[in-house]
């Protein structure tokens, strides 16, 4: 006896099997990222001023991706029709005569670029991003002035604030009027003052972030000290002196006896990792290790996933990294007949927190990868589940029972509506509002 | 399994599909006993271990209540095993330490939600009786059943082995609120949610499969209002789990990020941890977290109690030789729950600080929730009346499961206050209902249910001597362990104290002039329910050695049908084969029809034609 129903639709409910549970499985699914999109709502309604980012997405991408997608989506169906026609392929270069295998290539073509664009563009362009706070109101006003300050002409009606009779710096103007209050501010009406007025605390407290791409930075330059060793690590004295020599003592007698007993400089001016690593093993073998940093490095860079901790990590009391060269969003700069942002040098002791635009960074980003990165993951599944009906493993099913092949690719088109109507959710939401 | 199309077009593909057809006597033994996509075979896999994980749940409180009860004192015969297991930084001596308390209250809760009773209740009874009751061969996806097992299994196994990892597992209550569990320094909160995530993915997949199993494989003749209420149990159950476990699984995700990427989704702005400021954005909320947990921990409730209701009104419909009263009112009460078990979750946070009109909302539905569960109860109490009842072990279960039922729903009446609930919330009071209604509820449920479905499955029956020394021994510590806490609860005693309450105690000299500082009365309780619990610790050996003697030494069945039940279960051949039933199945009555007037028997099955 068969199962019943797997093919053929049961008469009361006019469902088969698979096609009502790919439906039940759609309602979870809208629970799943029902429950997502009720998070977005909580923590933007409870989000502190200035703390919720806005206008950070690159629209234009999205809304591309977007149509993408709902090609795709016309693609599936014109896949299935096909399929139900019965024409599984037709010639490829003649798109009126395309089968199911040409348009559901489609299909997958487009799911392909919708990745490609969100993991190979949109991501990666944000963890190369970065915010940065200052400690001190002063230091930020003073990096403010340094990044944005214009030579050229300045026009009377943006440097005179009516309100306050008063002059400001058109730097500061220029940052009110473009990036932040657009990008931060929940707009108020004007007799609360409109979202300037968050703004100017938000100044007057040093609590902005500066945004923009890190060119490049100093890093220490670490000697590497060995200060004593213990002889009750496990450790026996001969094993003690090969770890030394792999370290790169000389194996000559007794210099890495001497350098045991007595310490003393084990490796000069070297970076980080290699200095850590030195340390790890030094550590394992019973030595006791002084870092000291005698020296920065500049490196020309555009990092990816720094954070504060990157930066400010101590190192025999010196900071890792003394100072970045932070390219500012937002800021022109004609250097040698090209445009380029501005560039300031910002000391790492100045900096309260420094972090790119990864989930780390705010509540926004936090949900943001989270949504997007469900959805992809599921644009990805659907991509697998199409390679799968498309290449012989899975077409083998169209030559043994047609029926069934098309109602699976009738349930996977279902599944790909549903992807794609998610997407047309997110992408107002996150994008645009 | 594939169509039956003929008209193939290479020999190859023909043969490979008669192979994959014919082959099923001739599986190997793991095909056939582990790797199954059989729906009896993966709900006795689901009873294993399901069973097996609710005595390792008691074992954990067992332990717990020894340092409630006496505090300080190595744990006895299991105290040094502990030690060499988990190290001296838990359990120096052998005495548990208050972070080992706080590990195995945690993991007690967790498992005994989600690795013993969904498994056992829904999971095992469900596989397996659910398809027999509605006449079909299996379940409608049988591979996507297997790949629910092993999920589930494979999330057991992250769960157990957290214990097993430095730091331990995990410690910040089986809700997890965050920032504790966030924040907390063992990587066993990364495994409990990690675990959490292949649990539910397990549940999902069983779900869609019930739910498709039932609307759409019923045998010709079964319609809707003609199947046992365990089915319709089930049915609203697999709704519950599919529609409320999804916000749990994005909540869970959420937090695993918070810890493992260090986002700040439950995470206050301005949190301070031992004294330092935490190094994340900040601006999420702790509330959020409370929201999606509740939101589903709510439903889970439903679903712990649904199954083994079903089962109870099973057994009792058949051991009063009578048709249930109300099967409609019954079927109505069940859909209205399922319903309504999904606005109600808030009221487990009604210390939140919430306003006064969400307050009112939730306490209406809370109250307006109590009715279908009373009508539920009424009926089946009901049921009993006129009845020539017959006192087999399972009937035994079941019919104490009606008071210890009513027992625990009442005693959530001032819970579901507000005004009342601001006394009981967090206290002992809160651990006495839910167990009255978890443990001597769905518990003897399920005991129930092994007793009166072990002959379909074994065609042997369980030893009626051990069954009711099992049954009498269980519901007289379960009213000494769970009863006297009701009394800690009112007198003020909080939950999840290692020490039994003792720094709050008389006994403490700092708390000579404080009000409301526990008795020793209140107090000396606690080794009187820890006494209660080992007692019933040991009071399960009975049970397990019937289970695993029984299955060869047990009194053989005279017939496919020892209990003259009319469901269509009892229409195979014992045990049933793959494929379940013989010969086609066509359903001709209602469930429950014993006693029909005129008939040669006292029951009618189902498949019966009537005349």
């Amino acid at each position: 006896m068969e199962i019943p129903y797997t093919v053929k639709a049961r008469p009361d409910t006019g469902l088969y099997n698979g096609k009502l549970g790919l439906w039940l499985f759609l309602a979870s699914e809208v629970m799943l990222f029902g429950a997502l999109f009720s998070s977005y709502v909580l923590l933007r309604v409870g989000a502190a001023d200035g703390t919720w980012s806005m206008g950070l997405m690159d629209i234009v991408v999205g809304a591309g991706n977007t149509m993408v997608l709902i090609a795709s989506s016309m693609f599936v169906v014109l896949a299935w029709a096909q399929l139900k026609l019965g024409n599984l392929s037709g010639p490829w270069l003649s798109p009126r005569s395309w089968g199911y295998i040409q348009w559901k290539w489609a299909t997958v073509a487009c799911a392909v670029l919708f990745l490609v664009v969100k993991w190979g563009y949109e991501w990666p362009s944000k963890f190369v991003h970065y915010d940065v706070w200052f400690k001190d109101s002063a230091v930020l006003h003073n990096k403010v002035e340094e990044g944005y300050h214009y030579d050229g002409e300045v026009h009377k009606d943006e440097l005179w604030d009516e309100e306050k009779d008063k002059k400001f710096s058109l730097a500061r103007l220029y940052l009110e009027k473009e990036i932040y209050v657009e990008r931060f501010f929940k707009t108020y009406s004007e007799e609360e003052g409109g979202s300037h007025t968050a703004f100017n605390k938000a100044w007057d407290t040093g609590s902005l972030a500066l945004s923009g791409h890190i060119n490049g930075y100093e890093e220490a330059q670490i000697n590497v000290e060995v200060t004593g060793w213990k002889s009750d690590s496990g450790v026996s004295e001969s094993e003690a002196d090969k770890i030394l020599v792999g370290l790169g003592v000389s194996g000559e007698k007794g210099e890495a006896k001497q350098l045991r007993s007595q310490g003393g400089l084990l490796k000069e001016k070297v970076g980080y990792e290699v200095a850590k690593r030195a340390e790890y093993q030094l550590t394992k073998a019973g030595f006791s290790v002084a870092l000291s940093v005698v020296g920065y490095e500049s490196v020309e860079s555009h990092p990816y996933f720094w954070r504060t901790g990157r930066i400010n990590e101590d190192i025999g009391g010196k900071p890792r990294v003394k100072s970045i060269l932070f390219a500012l969003d937002d800021s022109h700069h004609e250097k040698d007949g090209e445009t380029h942002h501005k560039e300031i040098t910002i000391n790492t002791s100045d900096v309260k927190r420094l972090n790119s635009y990864e989930p780390k960074h705010s509540t926004f980003f936090g949900i943001y990868y989270t949504i997007t990165g469900l959805h992809a993951a599921h644009v990805f599944g659907g991509i697998i589940v199409m390679l799968y009906n498309l290449l012989p493993i899975g077409l083998a099913t169209w030559h043994r029972d047609r029926e069934q092949y098309a109602n699976r690719i009738e349930c996977f088109g279902l599944f790909w509506h549903f992807v794609d109507l998610v997407w047309i959710f997110l992408f107002p939401i996150l994008y645009i509002l | 399994m594939s169509g039956t199309s003929a008209a193939t077009k290479t020999a190859g593909i023909t043969e490979i599909h008669h192979d994959e057809h014919h082959d099923h006597g001739e599986h190997s033994f793991w095909r056939t006993y582990i790797f199954s996509t059989d729906h009896k075979i993966i709900g006795i896999q689901y009873g294993f271990v399901g069973l097996a994980f609710l005595f390792f749940g008691f074992c954990l409180i067992a332990m717990m209540r020894w340092s409630m009860a006496y505090e300080g004192a190595p744990i006895p015969f299991v105290g040094p095993l502990l030690e060499s297991l988990l190290g001296s930084g838990v359990a120096p001596g052998g005495v548990m330490s208050a972070q080992l308390y706080n590990v195995f209250g945690a993991m007690h809760g967790t498992i005994m939600v989600f690795m013993g009773i969904v498994p056992a209740a829904f999971a095992a009874f469900g596989n397996y009786v659910v398809p027999l009751q509605i006449g079909a061969i299996d379940m409608a996806f049988p591979r996507i059943n297997m790949a629910s097992f092993w999920s589930f299994f494979i999330g057991c196994v992250v769960m157990s082995v957290s214990f097993f990892i430095p730091g331990g597992a995990a410690q910040a209550g089986w809700t997890s609120y965050s920032p504790l569990a966030t924040v907390i320094p063992t990587d066993g909160q990364t495994y409990w949610l990690i675990g959490m995530v292949l649990l539910i993915t397990s549940s999902l997949l069983g779900a869609v499969n019930f739910l498709v199993t039932i609307i759409n494989l019923r045998a010709p003749g079964m319609t809707w209002l003609r199947m046992p209420f365990f089915v319709w149990a089930q049915f609203i159950t697999a709704f519950l789990l599919l529609l409320a476990f999804p916000p749990l699984e994005a909540a869970g995700i959420l937090q695993l990020m918070d810890r493992v990427l260090e986002t700040s989704f439950f995470l206050p702005t301005g949190l301070v941890v031992n004294g330092a400021d935490v190094d994340v954005s900040g601006g999420g909320s702790p509330l959020l977290w409370q929201h999606l947990f509740w939101f589903l921990a709510h439903p889970e409730v439903y679903v712990l109690i649904l199954p083994a209701m079903g089962i109870v009104a099973e057994v009792l419909a058949n051991n009063t030789r009578k048709p249930l009263w109300g099967y409609k009112y019954l079927v109505g009460s069940v859909v209205v729950l399922g319903f309504l078990a999904f606005i109600v979750w808030a009221h487990h946070m009604y210390m939140t600080g919430m306003g006064t009109v969400i307050s009112a909302f939730f306490q209406t539905t809370t109250l307006l929730i109590s009715v279908p569960s009373v009508i539920i109860l009424t009926c089946l109490l009901i049921s009993l009346w006129g009845g020539s009842i017959r006192f087999n072990t399972p009937m035994l279960f079941a019919l104490a499961f009606l008071p210890m039922f009513g027992i625990g729903g009442l005693t959530g009446l001032p819970l579901g206050f507000n005004f009342s609930d601001v006394a009981l919330h967090d206290s002992y009071y809160v651990i006495a209902h839910f167990h009255y209604v978890v443990a001597p509820g769905t518990i003897f449920g399920i005991f129930a249910g092994v007793y009166y479905w072990y002959p379909k499955m074994t065609g042997r029956m369980m030893s009626e001597f051990w069954g009711r020394v099992h049954f009498w021994s269980s519901l007289i510590f379960m009213n000494l362990i769970f009863m006297p806490m009701f009394a800690q609860g009112m007198a003020g005693m909080s939950r999840r104290m290692s020490d039994g309450g003792a720094t709050y105690s008389l006994s403490n000299p700092d708390n000579a002039d404080v009000g409301g500082a526990l008795s020793d009365t209140i107090m000396g309780l606690n080794v009187s329910i820890s006494a209660a619990a080992w007692a019933m610790l040991l009071a399960q050996l009975p049970f397990i050695f019937n289970v695993f003697w029984s299955i060869k030494y047990g009194k053989k069945v005279e017939s496919d049908n020892p209990w003259q039940a009319t469901t269509l279960e009892w229409e195979t051949p014992t045990p049933p084969p793959h494929g379940n039933f013989i010969k086609e199945i066509k359903v001709y009555r209602d469930p429950y029809e014993y006693s029909v007037p005129g008939a040669s028997e006292d029951f009618s099955p189902q498949a019966q034609p009537s005349k």
